[in-house]
């Protein structure tokens, strides 16, 4: 059952995300370019049907995949890295800047993740350049909070005494001996974030706050749909599921990873 | 359970002090950060007005003045502290009008919604939660606990869209259904709300009955006789209670954001539309506004839930 689960969230990311590299080669049309009658339902040609422009949805999707996927993998990987930095500071100088880190990383937590980056969308305008600066600096302090704790779970293994016992500075010990051991945990959790992150951007430009209306993007076409749901519901359903196929598909990855980390074998 | 010997209500009385002097130091940082944050770098909001030739630039440098922007901005920032204290959030860059109006005009149509998604919250998350629990490794019990996971992690925007879609789907077998897919019509709106938010609550019902379930305090009830119907499972449940009652409070959390994108699939008046709209129209004055009523409302369901579950639970006081 996990292993069916695996196999069928890793084949549609690779699937999703190779057809997106790709999409100038698996297309001859413009994302933004009228090619047909509007509203046309899936058919030969054009293959999944036109949006309310005439555009063909096909291409749509595949260069909106390609925004929604890029942005989300920026934003969770600007909170991976200040996350991770924020929890090896806090455990190679300890004292003070552990406190700082641990309770400014509770403090952050205590306002929803979507009020804070609707707040920094506020503050620097919107787009989608904000959209990813402000989906990932609202995930980051509970990255930190989650990688400080990994960081410290290495801390109670003998080899990290041993460390300190043969001279290791605290510093070192945190690069040198607690990153690399809690690699696999901290990779399940940057897994789950990327998910968070794809949840975060995808709402986001559901917003409209991406302001962005011919650079198509799954947020933003699903926003779109909602005006010919009785007519041409298709176009609801293409940027509905594929959101919510790779968002699960990815949790699927990183529920994965989480029980290798904690040395499950996979059954 | 024996009451504790030294006076729990007094102990309550001090947590809850504690926490109410703690959220108004929050509340005070949110508002100085949203202030600064938002007057230094939306730098001269009339310089919109300008570019978009909504204002001349006499009418600018006027309404500079009327609004105080023409002031030092600690000078400003001490009068909106001031002003907020007396319940006077200053006035919308562009409609003139007080914050305050603007805010309680939209509040009562999110207030329904959010109440409506809470109570659906709560139904089907202890539903899915219980069943998740006591199913245990049933398919029942999996199939809940897999719900549960999809309501949480699948964006409400999609959830919405695909409610809003089975209902206009409806609508067109069956013309009266047509109601439903309104703005002005709580019942999907609260279904998607609800849904979205349900997901966690089942997750903190699920792992607290598991745990109960495993305890000794359970099997001596067992031995007393209780037997496997509903009062052991109500044995289990209440120890559960409080941490599902604190869980609330960050259930609110969810309800805040939620209503922003339900709101924003129902096409339904509130205040997630007023914020979304005012940010994309720069009116900072109104974010403000919007952004201090979250924070109050959030410590304040924060300090609620702290005090009803130190009721609930008499360890808890115990700890205080």
């Amino acid at each position: 059952m996990k292993r069916l689960s695996l196999g069928v969230s890793t084949a549609w990311l690779a699937l999703v995300s190779a057809a997106c590299l790709a999409a100038p080669w698996l297309t001859a049309h413009d994302p933004i370019q009228p090619i047909a009658a509007p509203l046309r339902a899936p058919s030969s040609h054009p293959p999944i049907g036109t949006d309310d422009l005439g555009r063909d949805e096909w291409t749509r999707m595949l260069f909106g995949g390609r925004v929604s996927l890029a942005a989300s993998l920026t934003a969770a990987t600007l909170a991976v890295a200040l996350g991770t930095a924020a929890a090896l500071l806090s455990q190679g100088l300890g004292g003070a800047a552990d406190a700082t880190v641990a309770g400014g990383a509770n403090a952050a937590l205590a306002i929803p993740g979507l009020l804070v980056a609707l707040a920094i969308v506020a503050v620097l305008g919107p787009g989608i350049e904000t959209v990813v600066i402000a989906v990932g600096l609202g995930l980051a302090p509970g990255f930190a909070r989650l990688a400080r704790q990994a960081l410290i779970q290495v801390r109670a293994e003998p080899f990290v005494g041993a460390a300190a016992a043969l001279g290791a500075s605290e510093m070192t010990t945190a690069f040198r001996h607690l990153l690399p051991n809690a690699l696999p945990r901290l990779l399940s959790l940057a897994t789950t974030h990327y998910a968070w992150a794809f949840a975060g951007i995808t709402t986001l430009t559901f917003l409209g706050l991406a302001e962005g209306p011919s650079t198509p993007e799954w947020g933003s076409m699903l926003n779109a749909s909602r005006t010919y749901l009785g007519l041409a519901p298709w176009l609801a359903l293409y940027p509905g599921g594929a959101i919510a196929a790779t968002v699960l598909a990815v949790h699927g990855v990183g529920a994965w990873l989480a029980r290798r980390a904690r040395g499950e074998t996979s059954s | 359970m024996v009451s504790s010997p030294d006076r729990p209500s007094s102990r309550l009385r001090i947590v809850v002090a504690r926490r109410v002097v703690l959220g108004a130091l929050t509340l005070w940082a949110a508002v100085t950060i949203a202030f600064f944050a938002l007057r230094l770098t939306a730098g001269d909001p009339t310089a919109s007005l300008l570019s978009q030739g909504l204002a001349t630039a006499q009418q600018a440098e006027a309404l500079r003045r009327a609004l105080g922007l023409d002031r030092p901005l600690v000078a400003q920032y001490v009068a909106y502290v001031a002003g907020a204290v007396r319940g006077d959030l200053g006035r919308s860059l562009y409609t003139q009008r007080p914050v305050t109006t603007v805010i309680a005009e939209q509040s009562g149509s999110t207030l329904r919604l959010a109440t409506a998604g809470l109570v659906t919250a709560a139904v089907f998350g202890t539903m899915l939660g219980v069943l998740a629990g006591w199913g245990g490794t049933s398919l029942l019990g999996r199939a809940a606990g897999a719900l549960a996971g999809i309501a949480t992690a699948v964006p409400v925007a999609v959830t919405g869209v695909v409610i809003l879609w089975v209902a206009t789907w409806a609508g067109g077998l069956s013309p009266p259904l047509l109601v439903l897919t309104r703005g002005s019509n709580l019942t999907l709106p609260a279904l998607t709300l609800g849904l979205a938010s349900s997901g966690a609550l089942a997750r903190v019902i699920q792992s607290g009955l598991e745990d109960n379930l495993r305890s000794t305090y359970l099997l001596a009830a067992r031995a007393r006789g209780v037997g496997h119907g509903l009062r052991l499972m109500w044995h289990a449940f209440r120890p559960a209670l409080p941490s599902a009652i604190s869980f609330l409070a960050l259930e609110t959390a969810l309800l805040l954001s939620g209503t922003v994108v339900t709101e924003t699939v129902f096409a339904r008046p509130g205040l997630g539309r007023l914020l979304v709209s005012s940010i994309l129209a720069g009116d900072f004055p109104v974010v403000q506004g919007l952004v201090l009523l979250a924070a109050t409302i959030y410590t304040s369901t924060h300090i609620l839930a702290d005090a009803v579950s130190a009721f609930a639970d008499p360890r808890l006081r115990a700890a205080g």
